[in-house]
């Protein structure tokens, strides 16, 4: 993974968040979700924060970041893919969508989902609800129904040059 | 026509936006800025999205499916008294109030549903014009917590979460707990994939399962709710948020409810992405801050729950129905339906069927009938093979089996259970093994992993179906698959594992025979387990047009641009993705 992509936390932020959102226990989930929300993972620096500065021990805030799977550790591209793999996108081809965009990505090891650039992060979702269009997915908030694996890729394409990525395999 | 009294809505629940509402409502801003746009959630005909409805200044309604930007400026000049209309993508109109289109909604009876795609979501006044907040104001005005739960009881609604437990009784227990502090909580983790009422629900009609919270919550004697919605569903997160703080300025919402002494509070709690945390205690300890890890129950949550104190869990669904029960009578609800399930379910049809989307049907109804009349029979040309109902706690009913009726006895009884309501339609291109692996990869993955014949057993049975689709299989491996069923849905300490294996003893007892295939022929029936199968282009059928080439993410197939017959597939890389079958247009890949 590059380097560039590891984000810089800044404290005053996180305990501004602590304020407004809580120093007790069950704060934790809230808390961390705003710190994804921001760098995209959870930094560590982050999470030290939130324990030297809240009633949260360590072992919580690391018990919770790994048990809940919206939770990353690492950091991730500039735009996020998130494919849905529920029950309806599973029988109508979801891992067509994976395999295709990943080869655009050239996200070849199985053991990745970030392209080599940082630009774009493949997520494994579970249902988003749009079973009726299945199989589905979303590129930086935008959900796309009833696709196949090369509607997929052109979605990807038209996104990529809005945002001017660049990638690999176009 | 005077444009400048039409009135256009839009469908934009998460369904319609991945259809493409945006575009259309842009489209509409462009060629007729005059008009007035107003968005309301999914009415549930997600297979019609974009849809839009055109309100003349005749006081005319006009209803179209599947609008894209492109359809837009034939409506407008229709409505502007030129043109013809826009007879294929007419669903509904004053002289069109028969067509088979609309005939989806035609057959249902809406009453969780009664608003979702009527009204704006973001608009307190549009609920209130529904008799919105008219069950709450009754209520506190007229009537006892006890006359409300009496209300309840003889509506004889059970719980819509998946478990069908009689919410009267819980209510009981909660109400007659002791303690001055108690909570209600909105179950909106709506983890079954397949299943997305409760998205349709929370984002469509909010301000309905605010008022039903109030009801539950004045019925057990809370005066703090949360409503814990996954993490998922941004835009319910969204604009239940919104229905909170209007209906608070409004007055409608926190202390002194109408100038009573009940006083109401809720808080939005987002789900972190975790299957198990619909589970009651699992959810509470999610809300608390820790791991969503489920506990042993006694103690129920009604006695001991969230930060110890006596606690509610109710599903959206079942607080959607509250308000009307309350509006009309519990005797008007307990009119539909059976003797042992009353009332309304809704479904959510996706998969291989013709009409996906939201249904609401009387309890009683035959599932065939709710695939056949309302969703409008199989998608592919191909039969129906099997639904698949109640998620991975569920299983699968084979097509023979369809004049079951929707009632939770009859549903137990073929092994399956009615669950959320998610309906997954199989038609012959669905391997049951492979299905029934997905489950069981799934609860694996989300097992917490407190207790082992979960979080190994589970793991066992994945391995051994994993063998089974690549060809490696003993027939005594069945009957390993038996006795893990047994074990595990007696061991588990939580409706997790308890049901794990059921999509394994359901596809076991109604497909064997592909089980068999797999195992005695080394052969995929439905043509999906990659390990059994091969991909191979037929000469006569190629008409040497390389997109199978193109799209090969591996670089396997050879052949020569414009040269009909002369692509072949290179074995030896195939992955057996399907990208090429997926993109041939001449149907010349074949795969066995
Ligand atoms: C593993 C597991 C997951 C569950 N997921 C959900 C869920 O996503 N939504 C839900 O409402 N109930 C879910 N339930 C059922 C709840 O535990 C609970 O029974 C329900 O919310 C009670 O509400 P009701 O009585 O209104 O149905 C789940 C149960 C188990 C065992
Ligand atoms: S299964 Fe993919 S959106 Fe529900």
């Amino acid at each position: 993974m590059s380097q560039a992509l590891e984000a810089k936390v800044e404290p005053e932020v996180v305990l501004e968040w602590i304020k407004k959102i809580g120093s007790d226990s069950s704060s934790t989930v809230p808390l961390l979700q705003a710190v994804q929300s921001q760098y995209g993972y959870l930094p560590r620096a982050a999470m030290d924060l939130i324990v030297q500065n809240t009633d949260i021990t360590g072992r919580q805030v690391y018990g919770v970041a790994t048990f809940y799977s919206q939770f990353r550790l690492k950091p991730v591209g500039r735009h996020i893919i998130k494919i849905c793999h529920g029950t309806a996108c599973h029988v109508s081809g979801a891992d067509r969508l994976n395999t295709s965009l990943r080869h655009m990505l050239n996200i070849a090891d199985e053991e990745q989902d970030t392209a080599e650039n940082g630009s774009y992060t493949i997520e494994q979702v579970a249902c988003i609800g749009c079973c009726s269009q299945a199989p589905v997915m979303v590129i930086s908030d935008e959900v796309s129904g009833n696709l196949t694996g090369a509607a997929a890729q052109r979605a990807l394409k038209k996104h990529a040059k809005k945002s001017e990525e660049i990638v690999a395999n176009l | 026509m005077d444009a400048n009294n039409l009135n256009v809505i839009v469908g934009e629940g998460t369904c319609g936006i991945a259809a493409g509402s945006k575009e259309v409502i842009e489209a509409f801003r462009k060629y007729a800025p005059e008009i007035n746009i107003r968005t309301v959630g999914c009415v549930g005909m997600c297979h019609q999205e974009v849809i839009t409805e055109i309100h003349d200044n005749n006081g005319n309604r006009y209803i179209y499916g599947q609008v894209t930007k492109k359809t837009v400026p034939q409506i407008i000049k229709f409505h502007k008294g030129e043109g013809e209309p826009l007879e294929e993508h007419l669903i509904y109109s004053p002289e069109k109030q028969d067509s088979h289109k609309w005939q989806y909604l035609g057959h249902q009876t809406r009453i969780a549903l009664r608003n979702v795609g009527y009204l704006d979501p973001t608009s307190i006044s549009d609920y209130q014009k529904r008799d919105g907040y008219k069950a709450i104001k009754k209520i506190v005005a007229e009537m006892s917590p006890d006359q409300v739960i009496e209300e309840i009881k003889i509506s004889s609604i059970r719980g819509r979460g998946g478990a069908g437990f009689p919410t009267h009784v819980k209510w009981n227990f909660a109400r007659k707990s002791e303690g001055d502090v108690k909570y209600l909580i909105c179950n909106g983790d709506e983890g079954d994939p397949g299943a997305f009422m409760d998205r349709s629900l929370l984002e469509g009609d909010p301000h309905n399962i605010i008022e039903g919270m109030m009801i539950a919550a004045y019925a057990i004697g809370a005066a703090r709710g949360y409503a814990y919605i996954r993490a998922e569903y941004p835009l319910a997160v969204k604009n239940f948020g919104k229905a909170i703080k209007d209906a608070h300025e409004l007055g409608v919402l926190g202390e002194n409810i109408q100038g009573s002494s009940f006083s109401f509070d809720i808080k939005i709690k987002e789900g972190a992405g975790a299957f198990v945390c619909g589970e009651e205690t699992a959810l509470i300890a999610s809300i608390e801050g820790d791991r969503g890890m489920p506990r042993f129950k006694p103690p129920f949550p009604a006695v001991k729950g969230l930060f110890g104190k006596p606690t509610i869990i109710n599903n959206v669904e079942t607080l959607a129905n509250l308000p009307w029960i309350i509006n009309n009578g519990g005797a008007a609800y307990a009119a539909y339906g059976t003797e042992d399930s009353k009332g309304t379910k809704v479904f959510a049809l996706a998969g291989a069927i013709k009409k996906g989307g939201l249904v609401e049907v009387p309890m009683g109804t035959k599932i065939r009938d709710v695939l056949e009349d309302i969703g409008g029979g199989p998608s592919s040309g191909k039969p129906f093979k099997a639904v698949q109902l109640g998620g991975p706690s569920g299983g699968c009913i084979p097509e023979s089996l369809f004049d079951t009726t929707i009632e939770y006895a009859a549903i137990n009884a073929t092994g399956a259970i009615m669950g959320s309501g998610g309906m997954i339609v199989m038609d012959g291109s669905t391997c049951m093994v492979d299905l029934a692996k997905y489950f069981l990869s799934f609860t694996q993955l989300e097992s917490c992993g407190k207790c082992t014949f979960c979080r190994i057993g589970t793991l066992r049975m994945r391995e051994l179906l994993t063998k089974i689709c690549d060809g490696e299989a003993e027939m005594s491996d069945l009957d390993a698959l038996d006795e893990l069923t047994e074990q595990i849905t007696k061991a588990s300490l939580c409706g997790l594992g308890q049901t794990a294996p059921n999509p394994v003893a359901t596809t076991l007892k109604y497909f064997r025979s592909e089980y068999e295939a797999h195992i005695k022929d080394r052969r995929c029936p439905a043509g999906v387990c990659k390990s059994l199968i091969t991909h191979t282009i037929i000469p006569a059928d190629c008409i040497g047009c390389s997109l199978c080439q193109i799209q090969c993410p591996v670089g396997a197939i050879t052949g020569e641009k414009k040269v009909k017959g002369s692509y072949t597939i290179i074995q030896a890389k195939c992955i057996n993705c399907g990208m090429c079958f997926e993109v041939c247009n001449s149907k010349a890949i074949q795969v066995k």
